[in-house]
């Protein structure tokens, strides 16, 4: 019953992200990552432009901007929704500290979950190669194992 | 009557205490010299409030007097201001938006980085500043926010872009994004360090910054690249919080982000701790530098053949580094769009799945300190000396506004990087009693930046210039024009030698010659030699033009001996070897930066 509440409540977070996915530009992505969303006219307007409709999640493979995109462009929702956006934009980074046992995106990751970081260091690095079990592993298996493992 | 009077009598003392416009409302508004920095008109609740702070002021007490809980949701830290100065009644309505913004952010702390500069990118030579968030959420500062100040460009490059970002054009506005989007941006993306001062604030300042992020974020204000920019702005957010630092008001006419960043580290009392994130780039060089000779073998095989089994020559904790290393330097070809993406996986996952048997940290502690740009010299600078040309003796004075040579101290800044920009050169010739302007550098780029195993920078040099020329002719000086870009590539030997090689194409205008104009191909061999207080270029330029005055041999040089921080002294010389008339001068400058 829990797996079946995670995975939905990570669904709703991949449908909230994905559909903002969009290209890497130096200032954001413009209006559209703006924190304001509502309040301001042009904002919705410009948000249209901006939201690009893709979907899918994110893979291996470094991209910024795609928080960045996000309307809210901001750190929120609940734990897993929270964990699948921090490894959508730093899955790289999690893999080099994963395969350390010990590094920033670690300690991140305990602190999203709430649990000791250097027993999830541990049974991360323990289980490197189940995390990553593919070269094609998507942020979505990859927080889902993770939060199994935690 | 009587009644009036009374009313008169009874509510005037109280307007009397709101009228009072202080310096912290001022700020609060933004007004700088009587008028708001900020354009959007709904930042003012009063007709006439971009130019009138007590109508403002007096708008805002009526707001909140009243019952539109939508505008007053907007305008947070005008309603704290109010408060603490007993002008306002009404408790502060409940705001989704904004709590949901605050619920988010959970703010602890509040931190101005300074992200080094970025010669690939014109409008990132002078470095960028923004603000962060710090957060109280469990875990790191990477779950903190990015408040970015910047302009909303469009699509257009090159002219089109310059123009508008001059004159104003482009509208600026916040964005907030989580900090792990903005390091991986700047660290991770362009490979630029980013330095971390976080400010000294109580909790009623922090409170008070992030209600006001809140009121500016929904607005937007005319972009001016050299004044009203990213650093400017955040200068007056810093100074709304603590109005006596009046930070804004020392850069009237242009703001570079490194001098903002001195200038808040510099306030007493307003900055509580520093910290440093280096670039991917240097993360990755600070790793092969700290590598055994053995380590480094193996190193530059497995990258070279991408075969991450290594030899048993070294220990695991040895491998460890190399694999660590390997791994960075893939991420970094990657970025570059030198891998395609499924080689890029491939090897990733080769190299972690390799690292990860191993329990144990590597040898190497990660780079933890870097050259603290605060310690830089200050931008502008003044030259006063003399010197000999063509046997005439002159004196000078050259001023620059901005910012680094090739051979001015580096410490801080980009070794190799240079930008003059608006440098102008007069000189008095005694002899003739005759003061001439002898040049003038509208623009002058350099990035000389070194190819080594990993890295394959392009070093190229931009010029616009006017100066004085000596015809080898007729042996009169005349002016020209000058606009020059060229392109090639440098190595370090060793530590502290550079040199280098470009190809400079120019075209010029004047000099006393036929048709006034000249284009010439020229290959500029350098060297670039830098040992404690020594900054030591030697250059020669032999060039082909479309006027033979012009095909020449150039050679010049120049010795810097640095002093202190903000002063050093410089021997120049040049010699020019034309089919006419030589042209040769040498001279001695005293540098004052400030």
């Amino acid at each position: 019953m829990k797996k079946i509440y995670l995975l939905s409540a990570v669904a709703a977070g991949v449908l909230a992200l994905s559909s903002n996915a969009n290209a890497y530009d130096s200032t954001g992505c413009g209006l559209g990552s703006m924190a304001w969303r509502g309040q301001s006219g042009i904002i919705p307007q410009v948000l249209a432009v901006t939201t690009n409709g893709t979907f899918g999640t994110q893979t291996f493979g470094i991209t910024t901007g795609t928080s960045g995109c996000d309307p809210n462009g901001r750190v929120s929702g609940g734990t897993g929704r929270m964990l699948l956006a921090f490894l959508e934009n730093n899955m790289e980074q999690f893999a080099y500290d994963a395969a350390q046992g010990n590094g920033e995106t670690i300690k991140t990751v305990a602190g999203i979950l709430n649990v000791d970081e250097n027993t999830l260091a541990v049974k991360i690095q323990d289980n490197f190669g189940v995390l990553f079990a593919s070269n094609d592993v998507d942020a979505v298996d990859l927080t889902l194992s993770i939060m199994q493992l935690a | 009557m009587h009644y009036l009077l009374f009313f008169i009598t009874l509510f005037f003392p109280f307007f009397v205490v709101a009228a009072e416009v202080d310096e912290a409302w001022l700020a609060l508004g933004h007004y700088q010299n009587g008028e708001s920095s900020i354009d959007s008109p709904n930042f003012f609740l009063s007709e006439d409030g971009k130019t009138n702070p007590l109508a403002e002021l007096q708008a805002t007490i009526e707001l909140f007097e009243g019952n539109d809980t939508t505008k007053q949701c907007v305008f947070p830290a005008r309603y704290l201001y109010l408060q603490k100065r007993g002008l306002v009644q009404k408790a502060f309505p409940k705001c989704e938006e904004y709590d949901q913004f605050k619920a988010d952010l959970q703010p602890k702390d509040v931190t101005l980085l300074f992200t080094d500069a970025y010669m690939n990118n014109p409008s990132s030579m002078f470095g960028h500043t923004l603000l962060r968030i710090d957060t109280k959420r469990k875990g790191t500062q990477m779950l903190a926010h990015g408040a970015n100040y910047g302009a909303f460009t469009g699509e257009e490059a090159g002219a089109a872009y310059a123009i508008k970002g001059l004159f104003g054009l482009y509208f600026g506005g916040f964005t907030v994004k989580p900090y792990y989007d903005i390091i991986n941006t700047y660290n991770n993306i362009e490979n630029r360090d980013i330095w971390e001062l976080t400010l000294n604030f109580s909790q009623e300042e922090l409170d008070f910054m992030v209600a006001h992020l809140w009121e500016i974020g929904q607005t937007q204000s005319r972009y001016y690249f050299f004044s009203r920019n990213c650093s400017y702005m955040l200068l007056e957010m810093i100074d709304a919080v603590r109005p006596e630092l009046k930070l804004a008001q020392k850069f009237k006419t242009w703001v570079i982000p490194l001098d903002s960043f001195k200038a808040v580290a510099r306030k007493k009392g307003l900055v509580k701790e520093i910290n440093y994130r280096p670039s991917r780039q240097n993360k990755i060089k600070h790793r092969y530098k700290m590598m055994t000779d053995e380590q480094r073998e193996i190193y530059r095989q497995a990258i070279k053949a991408k075969d991450y089994h290594l030899s048993d020559e070294l220990s695991m904790a040895q491998k460890a580094d190399v694999w660590e290393t390997a791994y960075q330097f893939v991420q970094y070809q990657w970025v570059a769009k030198k891998l395609e993406l499924k080689d890029y996986r491939k090897q990733s996952f080769e190299v972690l799945r390799a690292r990860s048997g191993f329990k144990d940290k590597g040898s190497i502690a990660e780079l933890s300190d870097g050259k603290n740009p605060i310690q830089a010299h200050e931008s502008k600078r003044l030259v006063a000396g003399g010197g000999e040309r063509n046997g005439e003796v002159f004196e000078k004075i050259e001023l620059r506004p901005a910012y680094q040579s090739l051979t001015d101290n580096d410490y801080g800044l980009i070794k190799g990087a240079q930008i003059n920009f608006l440098n102008q050169e007069w000189r008095h010739y005694a002899e003739r009693n005759k003061l001439v302007m002898h040049k003038f550098d509208v623009l002058s780029i350099r990035s000389i930046s070194p190819i080594d195993v990993m890295f394959r920078p392009t070093s190229f040099q931009l010029d616009l210039n006017v100066e004085r020329w000596q015809n080898p002719s007729d042996e009169r000086e005349h002016y020209v024009g000058n606009f020059m870009v060229g392109g090639g590539g440098a190595f370090d030997l060793g530590e502290n030698v550079r040199f280098f090689a470009l190809v400079n194409n120019r075209l010029g205008y004047g000099g006393g010659i036929a048709h006034n104009s000249y284009g010439a191909l020229g290959v500029d061999l350098g060297a670039l030699w830098s040992w404690h207080s020594w900054r030591v270029l030697f250059e020669i330029e032999p060039q082909i033009a479309t006027q033979k005055n012009f095909s020449q041999i150039k050679y010049n040089g120049e010795i810097n001996y640095i002093i202190a921080k903000d002063w050093s002294i410089a021997l120049s010389g040049e010699f020019v070897d034309t089919k006419g008339k030589n042209a040769q001068e040498y001279s001695l400058g005293l540098r004052y930066y400030f």
